[in-house]
């Protein structure tokens, strides 16, 4: 069969080449320059100096803000990824059960996801206001409240604020790919199941979950980087004030190299982030690759 | 497919070689110009000039000179120049807010090499003064603003206050405002944003005889004045005198609450008028001086932005770029060009020969012309700046915020400043 389709050993390559050029001129030529740069002495006007060895990876981490920005990265991505996975899954039994209205509900469950994140942090951002927002107004007019309500008093409370605006716009993803996963397993199976007994909950631990783990793994593992990389919500509704409590690593470096004007531990902080996120990526394959030496 | 392929291709290949050959005659500057406000733009690149504009009106006058002008918003234009500084492409001329980086890396041309004499003697002398590193002059000032203290005139009324002149007063009228609506209205508006933070910290420092210096221009940021000022600004936020959220709040979002009638005072530029009449808001408002500690000396808040031209040793014919540049400054700064260009943003000038046409035309400017006199400016010739600003706004304003005390945090900054 495949001798019939490729008529020459190089024709596989020859039709990956496009990518891979692709790939070279806009990730890996961009991620090597990084490289270089996180190693370099980096003026504030942008002029690119001589080789300095680590000395912007140590200016980055012995800066007192990086410990709590880091522990911000880790709660952001724990919270972010763990609750909506929890909760898109949820939606997704919900949406795949039968009801009317259910290609209605469905299309809504899209929204959040297909809004601009900017768009929807400012959204949110106006309707948390203490002075104009709209949930102080509608709390006010249905008298559930008799004065306004600050809703971002501290910080603490602006960072659990956030988490959850990462949480509503991430749900719709898991909620899809799960979906996409439960529409996959054949009927026949609950039914088996059902005449042998299972309730509900046995269903779901040994039929569901097993064969809707792919699904998972999947969206947990891309979640992961989207979350991570995620920057918008952050930067629209605090900036990661005040003084960097609110900030993760993506928006800190931004902050960094930006508005501080510090662009070599800024680049440093950059290959940081990047590093942890192939050790992910790098879990992810490993861990689907064993699976598929199990199942061969 | 292929052949058409191969057709648009050369066509291309012929296109860019034209205007390569068109860039080569003549001098090219490439100008990037900071968005001030709704009009920059249209004035540069649009009809803001009685239907023509700045770009083809300065290109008629000078067929040799062509000019690649950008228009670039205030928060992408720092980013874009080191960017293109990086790449080893920086603009001719910029127009900017500092520019001490720019000449710790050798970047710029000294003033006097481009700026024709008799341009350089129309420039306010306290300005120039400003953009001095080692007794060199390697910017001119653009324009300028002056801030004051802004109230609302129904509020003061309702409440039965006087406008505060000092600290002591501003406590009070704040008490009085927060007694009266119950928190529904702030006294001031405070911005700790990394936007304008060390804007309030000049405002209360410098009203404090304290700021970012001493007398003989070295770094003084852990004085005794400057914790007493600080303390007095969380004193503020902490009695519930101020907008809640200081360190998400900027002046844009204060300015909307005051015009709102949610806020009873702000210190703003003199250019808060036109931004609520354009916004709509039809409060009713006074100015007045900042106010200042008891037994100090009040000065209000300048800020004053820059033009400047950068060196690029690849240029063919050095003293033929120079010239150019001389040429666009002249042209910019005419007053044919320049009142109208101040005026539009209602902005303040920086040359002499602006001011009649200025004052006859809106004699409110005289006011603000006296103000900007006894104006101070941030130290920005000082190449740590930067850190500076950064530093008080982040490591002081900030972590203040969360409840940390001022004097060690000012007492950390000067040192990680001064190294001592």
């Amino acid at each position: 069969m495949n001798q019939i389709l490729v008529r020459h050993k190089w024709e596989p390559y020859l039709w990956l080449l496009p990518s891979v050029l692709l790939m070279g001129v806009f990730v890996v030529y961009p991620v090597c320059i990084v490289f270089k740069l996180s190693f370099s002495e980096i003026s504030r006007s942008g002029v690119v100096g001589s080789l300095n060895g680590l000395d912007n990876y140590i200016t980055a981490v012995t800066a007192p803000e990086f410990g709590s920005v880091m522990l911000n990265t880790l709660i952001w991505v724990v919270s972010v990824v763990g609750i909506s996975t929890l909760l898109g899954f949820v939606a997704a039994l919900l949406l795949n059960a039968e009801f009317f209205g259910r290609k209605v509900a469905r299309s809504i469950m899209v929204f959040p996801w297909a809004a601009t994140l900017v768009v929807q942090a400012s959204v949110w951002k106006y309707i948390i206001n203490y002075e104009y927002g709209a949930l102080n107004n509608t709390l006010l007019n249905l008298g559930v409240i008799s004065q306004s309500v600050n809703w971002r008093a501290t910080y603490v409370i602006d960072f659990i604020w956030e988490c959850g605006i990462g949480i509503f716009v991430t749900i719709p993803f898991v909620t899809f790919c799960v979906l996409a996963g439960l529409q996959s397993i054949d009927v026949s199976y609950y039914e088996a199941a059902t005449v042998d007994g299972a309730d509900f909950w046995k269903k779901l631990k040994h039929l569901t979950l097993p064969l809707v783990r792919p699904s998972l793994t999947v969206s947990t593992v891309l979640n992961i980087i989207y979350v991570f990389n995620s920057f918008p919500i952050i930067y629209t509704i605090t900036r990661g004030a005040p003084a960097h409590k609110t900030d993760t690593l993506v928006t800190y470096l931004y902050m960094l190299a930006f508005s501080e004007q510090r662009k070599g531990p800024a680049t440093a902080l950059s290959v940081v982030g990047f590093l942890i996120l192939c050790v992910c990526a790098g879990i992810y394959m490993m861990v689907t690759m064993r699976k598929e030496g199990e199942e061969a | 497919m292929k052949k058409l392929l191969a057709l648009l291709m050369a066509l291309c290949l012929c296109l860019s070689c034209m205007a390569f050959a068109a860039a080569e005659d003549g001098v090219t500057l490439d100008v990037i110009i900071c968005e001030y406000g709704n009009n920059t733009r249209n004035w540069f690149l649009g009809t803001g000039m009685n239907g023509s504009n700045f770009v083809d009106l300065f290109q008629a006058a000078n067929p040799d000179i062509k000019l690649n002008l950008e228009v670039v918003s205030w928060s992408d234009v720092h980013k874009e120049v080191s960017t293109r500084i990086s790449n080893g492409n920086a603009p001719d001329i910029l127009n900017i807010d500092t520019f001490s980086e720019f000449v710790a890396d050798n970047l710029l041309l000294p003033v006097k090499d481009y700026c024709p004499d008799d341009l350089f003697e129309d420039f306010f002398p306290a300005f120039i003064q400003e953009s001095i590193i080692d007794g060199t002059v390697w910017a001119v000032p653009d324009l300028a603003s002056a801030r004051a203290l802004y109230y609302n005139k129904a509020i003061f009324d309702e409440v039965g206050i006087e406008v505060p002149a000092t600290w002591g007063e501003l406590k009070d009228a704040c008490q009085a405002i927060k007694d009266f609506y119950a928190g529904d209205v702030y006294g001031i508006g405070l911005d700790l944003t990394e936007d304008e933070g060390q804007a309030t910290f000049a405002y209360f420092a410098w009203g404090n005889n304290g700021g970012f210096t001493d007398e003989n221009g070295a770094w003084a940021l852990n004085s005794d004045k400057n914790v007493e000022a600080m303390e007095f600004v969380m004193d503020l936020i902490n009695s519930g005198y101020a907008n809640p959220s200081p360190s998400t709040q900027t002046r844009y979002e204060l300015q909307d609450l005051f015009g709102a009638g949610k806020l009873a005072m702000v210190i703003a530029p003199n250019q808060l008028p036109q931004y609520l009449a354009e916004k709509g808001f039809t409060v009713d408002f006074v100015t007045a001086d900042i106010p200042h500690n008891e037994g100090a000396t009040g000065s209000s808040v300048g800020v004053m932005d820059r033009v400047m031209a950068f060196k690029d040793d690849a240029a063919p014919d050095q003293a033929a770029r120079n010239d150019a540049i001389g040429r666009f400054l002249k042209f910019f700064y005419d007053p044919q060009n320049y009142v109208g260009w101040v005026s539009m943003e209602t902005f303040l000038p920086a040359v002499n020969s602006a001011v009649g046409a200025l004052v006859e035309s809106d004699p409110s400017f005289q006011a603000w012309l006296n103000v900007l006199a006894n104006c101070r400016f941030y130290p920005a010739a000082n190449a740590q700046w930067a850190d500076v600003r950064n530093g008080v706004v982040v490591d002081v304003e900030q972590r203040a915020l969360t409840g940390e005390e001022v004097r060690p945090l000012l007492d950390t900054l000067q040192t990680k400043i001064t190294g001592k």
